[in-house]
């Protein structure tokens, strides 16, 4: 048989081999055949699938990757934007809780004309000396603040403005060396005068020997001088000093305000001074 | 380097002294940014530098300060005189000089500081003040020389040839 006879009639060989198949597959003779077929093309099929299936996962993966790496992407400037969002909102919170604070006390005495909303009295600046105690604040003379006007927080008194300018003021703290307040403690009614330290704390002097001082009585601001309201809170009196050969007695005094986390204060811009009242009493 | 330069680089310096240092306490006191620049350049640069450094920086931090005016411009200016003096020093090459200069220049510049408070009526504890600030505050400005004086050196040495124009 020729080469060309031969391809001629592939086709149909094939056909009527396939119909073989058919005819004996139906008739349950192919069985065998089939199983020595199985047993050789599954293992092939097995593989060949695992590698395809390995080679889409490897495609779908770096298709997932891309994908990935994009809402990774998406998601930190989410998250970055959600996180400035966070800061703020904390901070707005805190601001808000100073605030409240700050307008309980406003509410509290409602006789001083208190200066000081969200935007103004905020501690800008401290003192760039180690033996000084002032702050700067963001409020001047066109919010009214004069020299030694009252500076105070919800928590107490914390100095007097030393200083004052067209947007600034600067605020001697009541910690410092030569901050003098006249004060008086609560349940004794024994006054003196609240010193500032070198080391930051407060000292009440000029205490007389025969009133009594006693740990844990709170100190407020007498109001005598003029420089101060009355009944301002100062601090706690934790430890005092009575010697029999002294004139005075010494009592050391922790402060209600922290001086070191100020942020924002209040500045009362015009209080009934004693000297003032006195004055126009003696006048009247 | 000119006093172009000069001027606006100790107005930050004394800024931050302001703004950031003071939240930055270590043993009740923080440090003294000022009094550290003043005494590493005269250490550079000689008396002259060191005292007209003093006068700019000074003249900044006593328009930012409370206390009466002049009172740190004289006492940086004093320091910034005399750390420049050990420039010319036996020991102003060996590594503890910068260190020991600077403890010694912040007692010194503390105490005058607090002589011109005094001298103008403010009260001042001496004692209380000596042992609560003047000292913890030396120790810390000495711990921190080495991080100021070092790349001073280098500025000085790279950019600070030339004499400072007055």
């Amino acid at each position: 048989m020729s080469r060309e006879r031969f391809q001629g009639l592939l086709p149909f060989g094939l056909i009527l081999l396939a119909l073989a198949g058919f005819v004996l597959h139906r008739a349950g003779v192919w069985a065998p055949v089939e199983g020595v077929l199985a047993r050789v093309t599954t293992p092939l099929l097995q593989g060949t699938s695992q590698v395809m299936g390995r080679f889409g996962e490897l495609t779908r993966t770096a298709r997932d990757l891309r994908d990935l790496r994009q809402r990774n992407r998406d998601l930190e400037s989410e998250n970055a934007r959600l996180l400035l969002e966070n800061v703020r909102y904390r901070e707005l919170e805190g601001e808000a809780a100073l605030l409240r604070d700050l307008l309980s006390f406003s509410h509290a005495n409602p006789s001083f004309d208190v200066q000081g909303a969200h935007v103004v009295g905020r501690v800008i600046g401290r003192d760039p000396s180690n033996l000084q105690r002032y702050i700067t604040l963001d409020v001047g003379r066109e919010e009214g603040i004069a020299r030694n006007t009252p500076v105070v927080t919800d928590r107490g008194l914390v100095g007097r403005i030393s200083d004052v300018g067209d947007g600034w003021s600067r605020v001697l703290l009541i910690i410092d060396q030569s901050s003098l307040v006249n004060a008086l403690t609560q349940s004794t009614r024994a006054s003196g005068l609240i010193q500032g330290q070198a080391d930051g704390s407060l000292t009440l002097h000029n205490v007389l020997q025969n009133d009594t001082l006693s740990v844990g009585d709170t100190v407020f601001t007498s109001g005598l001088g003029g420089n101060f309201p009355r009944q301002i809170l100062i601090g706690q009196i934790t430890e005092v000093e009575r010697k029999d050969y002294d004139l005075y007695q010494v009592a050391a005094v922790q402060a209600t305000v922290d001086f070191d986390h100020l942020e924002v204060v209040l500045v009362i811009t015009d209080f009934a001074a004693i000297q003032d009242a006195d004055q126009s009493d003696e006048n009247q | 380097m000119t006093t172009y330069l000069v001027v606006p680089l100790l107005v930050v310096v004394v800024i931050l002294q302001a703004a950031v240092v003071p939240h930055l306490t270590v043993w009740g006191v923080f440090a003294d940014l000022p009094v550290l620049f003043v005494v590493s350049w005269g250490l550079l640069r000689g008396p002259k530098e060191g005292t007209l450094w003093g006068f700019i920086a000074g003249i900044v931090v006593d328009l930012i300060s409370g206390a009466p005016f002049g009172a740190a411009t004289l006492s940086l200016m004093v320091v910034g005189f005399l750390s420049g003096l050990g420039k010319n020093s036996i020991f102003a090459g060996h590594f503890v000089f910068p260190v020991v200069t600077m403890f010694l220049s912040t007692i010194l510049y503390n105490v005058c500081f607090l002589l011109i408070v005094w001298v103008s009526g403010q009260p001042v504890a001496w004692l209380d003040s000596s042992v609560s600030i003047v000292l913890p505050s030396a120790v810390l400005n000495a711990i921190l020389a080495p991080i100021v004086f070092l790349p001073m050196r280098w500025v000085c040495m790279r950019f600070g040839q030339e004499e400072m124009e007055w």
